[in-house]
């Protein structure tokens, strides 16, 4: 048997009373991509973090080629060979991306030579697979090209171990082929990639051993041959799960709530035309840089459209601000919960009633603290949010339990319209399920929902209609019926246009 | 035009701004002060310039990592006092240690700051805001509300900044400014190329990333501060050449200064970008402005603060402003550039697409 590269042998982590892994084994194999999957909160990150030395372990031992040694932090772990990138990269946007390459590179002489470095810079770019300017300031690029250029750091220094947390969470379909493509050509290489991801099509696209684990613990190892979807799904959350992937029947009635004509904002997006029936759900699918955000946008004033009609409850409404969108009765909850949707260090209450704080008014003009609590137990109860206590900072939940606060900010706001854009990114699968039966019973209560989602499996759950974008154009709407995985990625990728579809 | 933009990069664009403007200034003061631009105007200007320079050069270090040091000014005044009472008391010491003493003290300053920003993980805004208090009494205290006059100073030291090394009609370079204008390029060298130094970049651009890069980004932060403790202290040393008259106020305001010529000087008071070169034409900057409004009989001497701290905000605004145009006219020039890549690849295979859109919805 070949010697594993990286070993944990009986990992355990505490922090205070809580347990985040509990005698945690794992063997990384050179040339393997090892897939570790697990609901949010079981422990993944804390065992990257070990790995990685940003957490030493309570108990346990850490074996780097059959020897036990004690990786003491971040240093420590690249001169060993382990690097992790993450969903968020890691890059220096002032700096350009060659010295973003080699910036802590130990081999590179004291004085930096500009020209060599930009030339060992393109030959790292070329392994990887991605041809980039090497000249550019980081700051422009996009995440896939700053994962890019992680992954080439950390080939800068001879990776043994490459650890890619989530690594397409963010990414379109096109970008996220490429990432898993890089990641079998490091394997090939004999690297031992450890690849974590909540999309489980992608585990089987390219992993060659699967680990579960649930609540710190270690559940299984298998070789991805003798796994299913179902039976990882079951492992992950530990009860037999319904599939996700099952539509409910709609609820759509006849009436139409929102009707838009032609609605362009310059240079973004033009030619969006739909309507919107109470109770029913329109998701909208596309690659990202579709610019379905942008409609959200639009139609929530934060961007306010340029041309085209909107009409509102059977009232034509031109929206200018987030203000007035709202006042219409018009809620967007955000895919970007950090930047625009949650006060991270304020506590669950407050981020519950922010949007609606003029409901909590007394008289005098201050906060009626008692309301506010009532409200925030409701929705506590209601979108079943996992905290001891309301006054817990939002930015210690995990990320369902974040995005159900949101949730629950706009649904407090009573709204007729929800647009929902990436309702579960970086959610688990059982606050998945939770969050789209939340938007369903929003529906059948008498609203409408814009759900603008990534996840194609999702797209196909939730949409009563499927409008699809491809580089701010509309190439079509499908019904649920029509719609398959296959025509929402032919029109997205503008593979077909509608009228072969249909 | 467009092509000379995408060439150029944002720095180097900002400091030929920034040349242009300083042009601009000196055009507009000789319309106004009668005999104002000759030699004697230069050799004012270097003369003050030469400790301005290195206070703004420490300041850029601090700034850089995302930090701020509001005791500079303080540490000048010290390191001006202690240097000269070391001098007066022992005339016969030799040169080099006495600037090796003043940048030692200004140093340990520095560490002072250092630890308490980068390891106790204090806000450097408040750090050095109570330091720079601190300081100053420390001066007071020392120098028992005494003051150093150039009369207990060597000669050596008295002369040194005004000796004539070059001298071009009326244009005279001079050894003080000359020094400061050599470790001002010693460390605009290092800042841009000298590996070590690159870090105090990479921790003000991304302080997280820089941890998990492996860059340990609190002795980063120290060392930017125990350097510009150390520039301040050179400062000081060359604040008693010049001046030889020491009291409890000296170096006082040159916080402020400091972080108006970096401002100006295209350094991000956010961190990670700004030149060493930019900080110095932003402290000739503030200086011309400073020397040259004494002599505008319009101003009083009173509104004197406030002209200069009107100029100051009015070209950081228009700076800020010009840079966000030309940024988003470049990235506006790639996207078209990039979207007609992708139209040019997918002529062939969808010549109809751009009327589909409005078909669905009928």
């Amino acid at each position: 048997m070949e010697q594993p590269v990286l070993e944990l042998r009986d990992i355990s982590k505490n922090f205070g009373m809580t347990r985040a892994l509990a005698h945690m084994s794992i063997s990384l194999f050179p040339g393997e991509v090892h897939a570790v999957v697990g609901e949010n909160g079981a422990g993944k990150s804390t065992m990257i973090k070990i790995m990685t030395g940003i957490y030493p372990p309570s108990s346990g031992a850490l074996q780097v080629d059959g020897t036990t040694v004690t990786i003491s932090g971040p240093h420590m772990a690249r001169e060993k060979g382990i690097v992790a990138i993450y969903q968020e990269p890691m890059v220096f946007p002032d700096l350009d991306v060659a010295e973003n390459i080699f910036i802590s590179s130990t081999r590179e002489g004291l004085i930096q030579n500009p020209a060599r470095l930009r030339h060992k810079a393109r030959q790292l770019l070329a392994r990887v697979g991605i041809s980039l300017d090497v000249e550019r300031i980081a700051s422009g690029l996009t995440l896939a090209e700053q994962q890019a250029v992680e992954i080439a750091r950390a080939l800068s220094q001879d990776v043994r171990v490459l650890i890619m947390d989530e690594p397409t969470a963010s990414l379109s379909a096109h970008e996220a082929a490429q990432l898993r493509r890089i990641a079998t050509k490091l394997a090939e290489d004999g690297v031992s990639v450890v690849y974590i991801s909540h999309r489980l099509e992608e585990v089987f696209d390219i992993a060659h051993r699967v680990t579960v684990i649930r609540d710190g613990e270690h559940i299984s190892t298998r070789p991805v041959s003798e796994v299913t979807s179902d039976g990882m799904i079951s492992e992950m959350v530990g009860r037999e799960f319904e599939s996700l992937f099952e539509k409910s029947p709609s609820v759509a009635r006849p009436e139409v709530i929102l009707e838009v004509k032609d609605l362009a904002v310059d240079e973004i997006f033009s030619g969006v035309s739909f309507d919107l029936h109470y109770g029913e759900v329109l998701c909208m699918a596309g690659l990202v840089g579709a610019r379905r955000t942008d409609i959200g946008l639009a139609l929530f004033g934060i961007h306010p459209a340029g041309s085209g009609t909107v009409s509102f409850k059977g009232k034509p409404l031109v929206i200018t601000s987030a203000a007035q969108a709202m006042k219409a009765g018009i809620a967007y909850v955000s895919e970007d919960r950090r930047k625009f949707g949650l006060a991270m260090p304020m506590p669950i209450r407050e981020n519950i009633t922010l949007a609606t704080l003029g409901e909590f008014l007394s008289r005098w003009g201050l906060v009626k603290r008692k309301k506010e609590v009532e409200v925030a137990e409701t929705f506590k109860k209601r979108l079943n949010i996992r905290t001891p206590d309301i006054e817990m900072a939002v930015g210690m939940l995990s990320g369902g339990n974040q995005q159900k606060v949101m949730l629950a900010k706009w649904l407090n706001m009573k709204p007729d319209l929800l647009i929902f854009d990436e309702p579960t990114r970086g959610v688990d699968v059982g606050a998945k399920a939770e969050v789209h039966d939340l938007i369903r019973e929003f529906v059948a209560a008498g609203g409408a929902a814009i759900v603008i989602s990534s996840d194609l499996p999702e797209v196909l759950a939730m949409g009563d209609r499927i409008l699809v974008m491809r580089e701010g154009r509309q190439m079509g709407i499908l019904t649920h019926e029509e719609a398959t995985q296959e025509n929402i990625m032919a029109l997205a990728t503008g593979q077909t246009s509608t009228r072969e579809v249909a | 035009m467009g092509h000379l933009f995408s060439r150029i990069s944002p720095q180097t664009l900002r400091i030929l701004a920034l040349v242009f403007v300083l042009a601009a200034i000196i055009f507009f003061f000789s319309t106004q002060v009668p005999n104002y631009l000759n030699g004697r105007l230069f050799n004012r200007i270097s003369s003050s310039v030469a400790i301005m320079a290195l206070i703004a050069t420490g300041q850029t270090l601090v700034i850089l990592t995302r930090n701020i040091d509001l005791s500079i000014g303080s540490i000048v005044g010290f390191t001006a006092f202690a240097t000269g009472s070391l001098i007066s008391a022992n005339p016969d010491m030799a040169a080099p240690l006495l600037v090796l003493y003043a940048m030692v003290v200004g140093a340990a300053f520095g560490a002072v700051n250092g630890i308490l920003v980068a390891y106790v993980k204090i806000p450097a805004i408040i750090v050095t805001l109570a330091t720079m208090a601190l300081f100053r009494s420390a001066l007071v205290e020392f120098s028992n509300a005494k003051s150093i006059t150039s009369s207990e100073l060597p000669l050596w030291l008295v002369n040194f900044p005004n000796t004539v090394l070059l001298k071009f009609g009326q244009f005279q370079l001079r050894a003080g400014f000359a020094a400061a204008l050599v470790v001002v390029l010693l460390v605009h060298f290092a800042l841009a190329r000298f590996r070590p130094a690159r870090r105090f970049y990479a921790v003000g651009s991304n302080p997280e990333a820089a941890e998990m890069a492996g860059i340990n980004a609190k002795a980063t932060v120290f060392a930017a501060f125990v350097f510009a403790g150390a520039l301040a202290g050179l400062a000081g040393f060359m604040f008693l050449a010049r001046f030889g008259n020491i009291t409890v106020v000296a170096g006082l305001g040159f916080e402020l200064k400091s972080v108006a010529a970096a401002v100006l000087g295209g350094v991000n008071i956010f961190g990670g970008s700004g030149t060493v070169i930019g900080a110095f034409i932003g402290a000739i900057l503030v200086d011309l402005i400073d020397t040259s409004l004494v002599r505008w009989e319009l101003v009083s001497e009173f509104s004197r603060e406030a002209v200069l701290g009107a100029l100051i905000l009015v070209s950081v605004t228009a700076d800020a402003v010009l840079m966000r145009r030309l940024i988003g006219l470049r990235a506006n020039r790639e996207k078209k550039l990039a979207r007609a890549a992708i139209n040019a690849q997918n002529r062939s295979p969808e010549v109809s697409t751009p009327k589909q859109a409005g078909e669905t919805s009928t």
